[in-house]
């Protein structure tokens, strides 16, 4: 019992380690880093950094941003949209 | 006092004089109801990220001011019945506001920056455009 499960674990790990390789760089959020920079929905240049090609917000986990930031950058996107500054979604142009 | 913004979308093919006459009708709007514009802001012609109305264009205002929520209440009226008016949205930036000093601050703003302030606006323009237009 105690062969077969030492065994094991052995065998886990050595599969861990292979699919943990990936290689993963700490994301900063911009908002946090510097202080100057302000979320206005009104700023739509530096908001639609944080949208994809279709218009859809960037998360988090992709952007980087911290969890208040994040929601603060949301309202923002949305606000932005109903005023129609930025597209709630874009056509296939082809 | 609160401190609310106004941004409002004016039918692009209105004459200039009928323009002016729409934003003029807004801020006598506030002043009537007992608040103190403290900003307009003239965006002018852009093109919207989606149809509005049928309009691929409009003119944007911003509208910032100080009063009691009664005033937003005046202007949502006014601009769903203007058809003038295509679209609006209102924010309240804070819930007590000195208008003085707010209008202080923005003449201060105005001063200061000068000629760079006016680059960096027709900048972002001439920007924003870029962009839509690859869309």
């Amino acid at each position: 019992m105690a062969y077969n499960r030492e065994g094991s674990d052995d065998r886990d790990r050595g599969n861990k380690n292979k699919f943990r390789r990936t290689y993963h760089r700490r994301k900063v959020c911009k908002f946090c880093a510097d202080s100057s920079l302000v979320i206005d929905y009104k700023d739509i240049r530096n908001i639609r950094y944080f949208t994809t090609e279709r218009g859809k917000i960037t998360p988090c986990r992709i952007s980087g941003n911290c969890a208040k930031h994040q929601r603060m950058l949301a309202l923002a996107i949305k606000r932005a949209r109903n005023i129609a500054l930025l597209p709630y979604t874009t056509s296939i142009v082809n | 006092m609160r401190y609310y913004e106004t941004l409002y979308i004016i039918n692009p093919d209105l004459a200039d004089d009928a323009y002016q006459e729409v934003v003029a009708k807004m801020n006598a709007l506030v002043q009537k109801e007992k608040g103190v514009v403290t900003r307009v802001e003239e965006w002018g012609k852009r093109t919207l990220a989606y149809e509005v109305k049928k309009f691929e264009k409009g003119s944007y205002v911003l509208l910032q001011y100080c009063g009691e929520s009664g005033i937003v209440e005046e202007l949502k009226r006014e601009m769903t019945l203007d058809d003038r008016v295509i679209k609006y949205q209102t924010i309240k930036l804070s819930d007590h506001a000195d208008p003085e000093a707010l209008k202080a601050a923005g003449e201060e703003e105005r001063k200061e920056p000068g000629e760079e302030g006016k680059i960096t606006e027709d900048e972002r323009r001439a920007a924003d455009e870029g962009e839509d237009g690859i869309q």
